[in-house]
């Protein structure tokens, strides 16, 4: 590992880190949170924790001089897959981390585009021979566009032959030329490096905030869409509390739109009492019904808006269980179906058995009382094995068969775009978040 | 009755037995039915027990059952109501100057109507009704006052014991054909006909397991998931949320009703709607477990145009949940409102058959039972 002092520098906190253990103080008690106390409730919460803890874990991070954007990968993907242990269901934690890392490799490509951009510029200043130059713009222009491959598509044979263009780069054209030049040169690329080194991780802490204040506001995003989709004398139904919807809600009774809602109370956390309360303190009419009603009364509604958990690849929805049932009345009623949901909460994975792998099972004392039925739930008595099983699931998966419509803070799109969006988003090297063993990339 | 014209409301408030402040804030989209303020009304009808000449005591306490919401279930109200109507035949004996058969009539008719103000009746009820004012109708004149009471008292025997206490033991018969080894059985709520299923099936020998789903406010499968834990049958307890989560295991779904309209719409506790759909979604069976006279001609497309309204306060109030229920104290707020239906109308394409006592019919069959053997009421 490279101590040079050049590409160490104080950034903001000014805390020394040991690059030997690797430890982050922040980090430890972010992932206790995440995994045993359940503090942080709430996806936009823990997307902004997250990125907030992976922005000060860059800015302490000790960048060698070659490979600084591998350097910072590896120490995000260290620090992310032990979130993404630490609470695998809170979906929001991974997306964030695949977040950073797509921006620290796309701001690392555009500075390597800018850098072997700038350095043909200089090199025609030296003295050197035509076959010099030609094979160092002919070397330039192959890298970048080698480069700006490697990005975006997924791996093939031709990329990992391609595939270090950065660290390549950089020393073919120190070595070509006579000596007297490779000084001159070697000393502007060394500059040059550390300056560039010095810009990657200033671009990436400057776009990890931005993304943490596009996390804080996606809500006014999405609300600002809300006039487009609710219309007067409307009947809108919607199952628990979610801020989005209740921002959205708000946004379109600003606009002095009047409607009605019909809220499911969500058993068995009863979210939709509170949901209630906040939208009958801003005058909107609300009824409260159960949640065994809402197929009873989902022929009087005309538009079903939902908030989500997460947002799956496939366009699929994890949703406060209910949410599937909801999805069926409103289809059978041909009722749309509109779920709200930040770009925080789009996830690159595939729901694979969502039901069991992407669900947590909550204590049966939410459905029975603990004294009641403690007898026929003990795994003590008679053969071992009780003769009572309490079932209570915290999430629900709706297929994207069932969603009319998505509405996120890039605007409103169908189920079966969301994959492209990932494209945007994330990278197709960083969907298994694991620490690769061997160096390189 | 229709609750939206005030002039028959106020016709109706004169001649009530006891009085019913109507609920404040009451759901647009039922206006029609019947909203009230629930607190008051089971201390108001005690203390008129006593000036209530002319009300029977049973009928009075079959009344009070009704309000205080201790007999519940379409059987159940029915067989209460019948027994009671034994008691106010044997007691009866004709004024002078009148004929048994219209003054007994009257009698009858006020008490209904009585009971209908306790709570609003099920078509169960309405059918066991009219089968007894049929039967009053049909006495021929020359029968002595005695002989009158005991043709009455043995119809109302017959009634229940051919249309209620045996045909369930048909239907047990029919469904248990049903149950196979290693099957899960879901249901909703609870149905005592589907009770005498599990525990008949159970007793046969048959391995299965239970699911029982269950919902607010009234969490009725609590009650069911004791009385089959006692017998000894493994089950599964959730709520109605989690109904996806688990209908992947599921085999069949039993369910009972509270009426089976003409086309072939189930009338039957809130929720259930919700559970046979999931059902259908997942391509699981749906049987429901009622008996014939339970059927009725009319028709009905959804839960709106004719349902039952509940306490309000059921739905605002969260038991063990404070931090939820500081909504408690806004049940008079303008804009909020309480919606407690009791009833929801499944429609026919989620369920697969109807087990009556008349055998296994699919729900198309049920205006032909309606229309064919409604007649022998006629022909006792």
């Amino acid at each position: 590992m490279n101590t040079d002092d050049s590409s160490w520098w104080p950034m903001g906190d000014g805390v020394l880190c040991n690059a030997a253990s690797q430890t982050y103080p922040s980090c430890n008690t972010f992932t206790h949170a995440l995994s045993f106390f359940n503090k942080i409730e709430g996806s936009q919460a823990t997307a902004r924790q997250t990125a907030e803890l992976l922005r000060s874990v860059i800015s302490q991070q000790r960048v060698p001089y070659t490979n600084q954007a591998g350097a910072l990968i590896d120490a995000v993907k260290a620090i992310g897959e032990q979130l993404i242990a630490a609470n695998p269901v809170e979906l929001a934690v991974g997306n964030i981390v695949r977040r950073v890392l797509h921006i620290i490799r796309e701001e690392d490509l555009s500075l390597t585009t800018a850098a072997i951009g700038g350095l043909n510029l200089s090199a025609v200043s030296d003295d050197e021979n035509d076959d010099d130059r030609d094979g160092d713009s002919t070397l330039s222009a192959a890298a970048v566009a080698a480069a700006a491959r490697s990005t975006l598509r997924p791996p093939s044979l031709q990329t990992l032959l391609e595939d270090t263009p950065v660290s390549a780069a950089v020393p073919q054209t120190s070595s070509s030329g006579g000596d007297s030049e490779g000084k001159s040169k070697f000393s502007f690329t060394a500059a040059d490096k550390s300056s560039r080194s010095r810009k990657l991780k200033h671009d990436v802490i400057e776009a990890v905030n931005e993304l943490i204040q596009d996390i804080v506001t996606c809500h006014e995003q999405i609300a600002e869409q809300a006039v487009e989709h609710i219309h007067q004398n409307e009947v809108i139904l919607t199952l628990g509390s979610s801020r989005t919807v209740l921002e959205f809600l708000f946004a379109a009774k600003e606009k002095k739109r009047s409607f009605r809602v019909f809220v499911a109370e969500g058993a068995p956390r009863y979210q939709g009492h509170l949901l209630a309360k906040e939208l009958v303190a801003r005058g909107l009419q609300t009824t409260l019904i159960t949640d065994s009603a809402v197929f009873a009364m989902i022929s009087r509604v005309n538009m079903v808006i939902v908030g989500a958990h997460a947002v799956m690849a496939n366009g699929g929805v994890i949703a406060p269980v209910g949410m599937n049932l909801v999805a069926l009345a409103a289809q059978k009623h041909a009722v749309p179906f509109v779920v709200l949901a930040g770009s925080h909460k789009l996830c690159p994975l595939y729901p694979h058995n969502p039901e069991v792998l992407l669900n947590e099972l909550r204590s049966p004392s939410e459905l029975l009382d603990f004294g009641e039925f403690s007898d026929c739930m003990d795994f003590g008595s008679g053969s071992g094995s009780p003769l009572l099983h309490v079932v209570n699931p915290a999430f629900d998966y709706v297929p994207p068969k069932l969603v009319s419509l998505f509405i996120t803070d890039a605007g409103g799109h169908n189920p079966s775009y969301m994959y492209r969006l990932i494209a945007d988003y994330y990278s197709a090297d960083d969907l298994v978040v694991q620490r690769r063993a061997t160096a390189g990339n | 009755m229709q609750f939206d014209d005030q002039g028959r409301v106020n016709k109706s408030k004169k001649r009530a037995v006891f009085n019913q402040p109507e609920a404040k804030n009451r759901v647009e989209l039922f206006r029609h039915l019947p909203q009230y303020e629930h607190g008051s009304q089971l201390t108001d009808l005690e203390s008129k027990f006593l000036e209530l000449d002319s009300m029977h005591p049973a009928v009075y306490k079959v009344g009070v059952q009704y309000l205080a919401g201790d007999v519940t279930g379409g059987n159940a109200r029915c067989i209460a109501m019948l027994r009671a109507f034994q008691e106010v035949i044997n007691d009866y004996s004709t004024p002078p100057g009148k004929t048994l058969v219209r003054d007994l009539t009257a009698k009858i008719s006020s008490y209904v109507s009585f009971l209908i103000e306790c709570r609003p009746l099920s078509m169960s009820m309405g059918n066991a009704i009219r089968f007894q004012k049929s039967r009053i109708a049909k006495l021929p004149l020359t029968l002595s006052e005695t002989e009158a009471k005991a043709a009455l008292c043995n119809d109302i025997d017959r009634f229940i014991n051919e249309k209620i206490i045996l045909a369930d033991k048909v239907i047990v018969r029919h469904a248990a054909t049903k149950v196979r080894d290693g099957d899960v059985l879901l249901t909703y709520g609870s149905s005592c006909v589907v009770e005498m299923i599990l525990l008949y099936a159970h007793e046969l020998g048959k391995q299965f397991r239970v699911v029982v789903v269950d919902s607010r406010p009234k969490h009725e499968g609590q009650a069911l998931l004791r009385r089959l834990l006692a017998k000894g049958l493994s089950c599964t307890y959730t709520h109605i949320n989690a109904v996806s989560y688990i209908m992947h295991e599921v085999t069949r779904v039993f369910l009972g009703a509270s009426s089976v309209l003409s086309n072939g719409t189930t009338y039957s506790r809130v929720g259930t709607a919700c559970v046979a759909m999931v059902a259908h979604a997942f391509r699981v069976p749906v049987l429901i477990c009622c008996e014939a006279y339970k059927f009725h001609e009319r028709v009905q497309l959804d839960s709106i145009c004719s349902n039952e309204l509940g306490d309000s306060n059921d739905i605002a109030r969260v038991p063990g949940r404070p931090d939820v229920n500081s909504m408690d104290n806004r049940t008079n707020e303008k804009n909020l409102q309480f919606l407690n239906l009791m009833y929801d109308a499944t429609p026919s394409e989620y369920v697969s058959m109807i087990i009556t006592d008349y055998g296994m019919i699919p729900p198309t069959s049920v205006p032909v039972i309606v229309r064919e053997y409604r007649r022998e009421y006629l022909l006792i």
